[in-house]
């Protein structure tokens, strides 16, 4: 059992339940959400972001921790609507993958992975159209949305992003205007 | 409460100022390079150069939630949050420490630290033209300025001199050169643009900004890291702390006290003076006056006409120089939400190296006559932008996908675009003001500052303006995808308060005089942004310089003379 229907089940022995599923849904953005659980889905979060950034000649999201920044930005940085979204966003890819594959995403094939968070961007994509902009200020972009802005921001703010996957230069001592471009130019790491 | 008089003679200087933001650091150097024994007074904590700048050398990665306030930060100071990240969150004060009223949406945002927001001011200096100073006079808007270039272009000179500013001469009327270090260059897709609008008085130069673009006064040159407001290790760019301050404890003759909360200015209506100022410690609580000949107040627009509201008397019972009953009001902020953004296919084989920390101005362009024109609204705007290729900040959203392609075009540079907004002249209204509410108090006891501001026709019709003329230059230039923007932010968003205690030629209906004298109390002053008259649409950190040089001057030789 995972994690919502954990609640669920606690919900379904409860007067809630009566208010039937718009009661719950309500609940179960607002509740306070009990965040240390997204420890327990590291590896998952590690594993996405990886699908997001792979490895290529230079790191990926994985190497470049990304997990960790996702966890201490959910955690420190979010609404509880925010982070009961995150939270439900996990559990529905979980879900997906027990469904359709019989297990858990980290332990599908590279071709798997990719049709998962395919599925799953073609549903925040729709998800972006109707919703009005206060339900997306009340709860949160969606979770496909938040966990790529999350994976490209916390790997472009890494040490192995911004030094190896993009170009960082820490103290550049002058201002060059206008320069022709390198092969295989990378973008600037910061602005 | 205890009332720590002291001893008269620790407590008694030549001079005092109130402030050690931008204003008041000046009013501190001058003071105390002419010799007077000068006290400044900051309510916030010591900010000293370099040793305070605990995140100036820090690496994206060196933060623990990158630059994500946290959620705490943003329930306990929604305004301010909203103008920091944790680069420089500590130079920012705290909105539930120190609450305010809006009447109507208004951004206060606030630096309670020595140095005040000359840590993070945008760093622009233009000056302003007779096209300003004659303003009101011609449109009748508010009340006329009690002095014209003419009178404040050698402070200028002599501002710019010190402070270091670099920029590009123009020969315009309307915003006149100043003494320049060498400009920063306009990158490719900026010097497009530049060409395409060149056509008489409309042009695009760079900005013109206290960066130092060659070493000055032992600080600099910039390192084009762009990340000024962390307080720079280098000095590159200009503060009360890198500059004014320290050279003002060099002569030996300047005194701080931070922690210092002014409450009031002490009238004597026997000698029909100020006398000195009463503090309260921020820490223990406790009150401290302390004594001077002249008095420098330097609070801010906001904080300096709430002063000057608590500051009663029998001869002032509406508060100190306030005959007029026009302090408080005719505040100002600059709008600068309209503009325009596009992109431009070309020049894909050229690129920047460095992080300029400036932009474009495009100076102002509209009603040069100063005469009421058929475009609808009166003065006018410039527009300050910055062109760049896209990089991952501005693609990620638009980048569908994940994996191997995503990442390439992730990390590779965008096209070109360039992002323009006007910054524009606010009239002085004066139903635009700040009083003080005494029924509801801060944790010094001190009653709440209530803000009633709003933008009005003029400014909207401006801003109507602005959109249509920035979008008609971008797609001349063959810009593509352009589009207008209306960001409709408050007032305060631009950071540009002004106006709460104008000058004027009559004590009837303005506060202070041509010397920024109070006028009814010859020893106070005032040279921060509430003795602004009209706001111009140039940023005004420069003319507070220039009017505090000015102003220590006069006072200095007044005081020479015993006249005060």
């Amino acid at each position: 059992m995972n994690r919502r229907n954990a609640i669920k089940n606690v919900l379904a022995l409860s007067a809630l339940s009566v208010a039937g599923f718009s009661g719950y849904k309500y609940y179960s953005r607002f509740k306070k959400a009990n965040i240390k659980e997204i420890y327990n889905y590291k590896n998952l979060i590690a594993e996405l972001a990886e699908t997001i950034i792979p490895q290529t000649d230079t790191p990926g999201a994985k190497q470049a921790n990304v997990q960790d920044f996702i966890i201490n930005i959910i955690t420190n940085c979010s609404s509880v609507p925010e982070q009961n979204t995150f939270l439900d966003g996990l559990d529905d890819v979980q879900d997906y993958c027990q469904s359709n594959f019989q297990k858990e995403f980290v332990n599908c094939s590279s071709k798997q992975k990719i049709d998962v968070l395919q599925y799953f961007e073609e549903k925040s994509l729709y998800k972006i159209g109707i919703l009005n902009k206060i339900n997306q200020k009340l709860l949160g972009q969606p979770f496909f949305v938040k966990l790529k802005a999350l994976t490209v921001i916390g790997y472009c703010n890494s040490l192995q992003g911004a030094t190896e996957g993009l170009a960082y230069d820490y103290i550049p001592g002058a201002y060059q205007a206008c320069i022709p471009i390198q092969p295989n130019q990378k973008s600037w790491a910061t602005k | 409460m205890n009332i720590n008089k002291g001893s008269n003679l620790e407590n008694t200087f030549d001079a005092i100022v109130i402030g050690s933001g931008i204003s008041g650091g000046w009013a501190a150097k001058e003071l105390s390079q002419k010799g007077l024994k000068t006290l400044v007074l900051e309510r916030g904590r010591d900010v000293k150069h370099i040793i305070d700048y605990p995140t100036a050398n820090l690496k994206p990665w060196e933060f623990k939630n990158g630059l994500f306030n946290t959620q705490k930060d943003v329930s306990e100071s929604p305004i301010q949050s909203s103008n920091y990240d944790p680069g420089d969150k500590h130079f920012f004060i705290n909105d539930s420490e120190h609450p305010y009223l809006q009447e109507k949406p208004f951004n206060w945002i606030r630096g309670y630290q020595v140095g005040g927001r000359s840590l993070t001011w945008g760093r622009q200096c233009y000056r302003l033209s007779d096209l300003d100073f004659e303003a009101n006079l011609k449109d009748g808007h508010g009340v006329d300025w009690p002095i014209r270039y003419k009178d404040i272009a050698p402070w200028y000179d002599y501002v710019e001199k010190y402070i270091g500013v670099s920029g590009q001469r123009e020969n315009l009327s309307q915003l006149p050169d100043g003494n320049f270090l060498p400009p920063m260059e306009l990158n490719c897709v900026e010097k497009h643009l530049a060409s395409s609008i060149k056509n008489g008085d409309r042009l695009l130069t760079i900005a013109r900004v206290a960066n130092l673009t060659k070493g000055w006064d032992n600080r600099g040159p910039c390192q084009y890291r762009n990340l000024c407001s962390r307080g720079c290790p280098f000095g590159g760019y200009f503060s009360s702390n890198s500059s004014t301050l320290p050279a003002g404890f060099a002569t030996g003759n300047l005194t701080l006290r931070d922690f210092s909360i002014v409450t009031e200015i002490i009238y004597d209506d026997s000698t029909k003076k100020a006398t000195g100022v009463r503090v309260i410690d921020k820490i223990t609580k406790q009150e401290y006056e302390y004594f001077a000949k002249i008095i420098f107040l330097n609070a801010s627009t906001i904080g300096t006409a709430s002063i000057l509201l608590n500051s009663k008397s029998n001869r002032f019972p509406d508060g100190l120089g306030n005959d007029s009953q026009q302090v408080g009001r005719n505040l100002m902020d600059h709008h600068s939400s309209a503009g325009a953004e596009g992109m431009h296919e070309n020049f894909k084989d050229q690129y920047y190296r460095g992080r300029r920390p400036a932009g474009f101005l495009i100076p102002r362009y509209r009603n040069l006559n100063g005469e009421k024109s058929d475009l609808g609204f009166l003065r006018g705007y410039n527009l300050q932008g910055h062109g760049e290729r896209q990089e991952w900040p501005d693609r990620f959203q638009n980048i569908e996908g994940f994996g191997v392609d995503f990442k390439n075009k992730l990390t590779t540079p965008g096209p070109w675009t360039v992002w323009m907004a006007g910054w524009g002249e606010c009239l002085p209204y004066a139903e635009n003001k700040i009083s003080l509410n005494e029924n509801k108090k801060d944790a010094w006891g001190q009653p709440l500052v209530n803000i009633n501001f709003s933008f009005k026709d003029n400014e909207e019709k401006m801003m109507n303006d602005i959109q249509s003329t920035s979008a008609e230059m971008l797609e001349k230039a063959g810009f593509k995808n352009v589009s207008a923007f209306n960001y409709k932010k408050p007032g305060g968003s631009t950071v540009h308060e002004m106006g709460t205690a104008r000058m004027g030629r009559d004590p009837k209906t303005s506060v202070l005089n041509e010397h920024n004298q109070l006028h009814d109390v010859k020893n106070v002053f005032i040279t921060d942004g509430s003795f602004m008259t009209s706001s111009a649409c140039q940023n005004p950190s420069l003319t507070y310089m220039a009017m505090t040089a000015r102003a220590c001057d006069f006072a200095y030789q007044q005081v020479k003379e015993g006249k005060i």
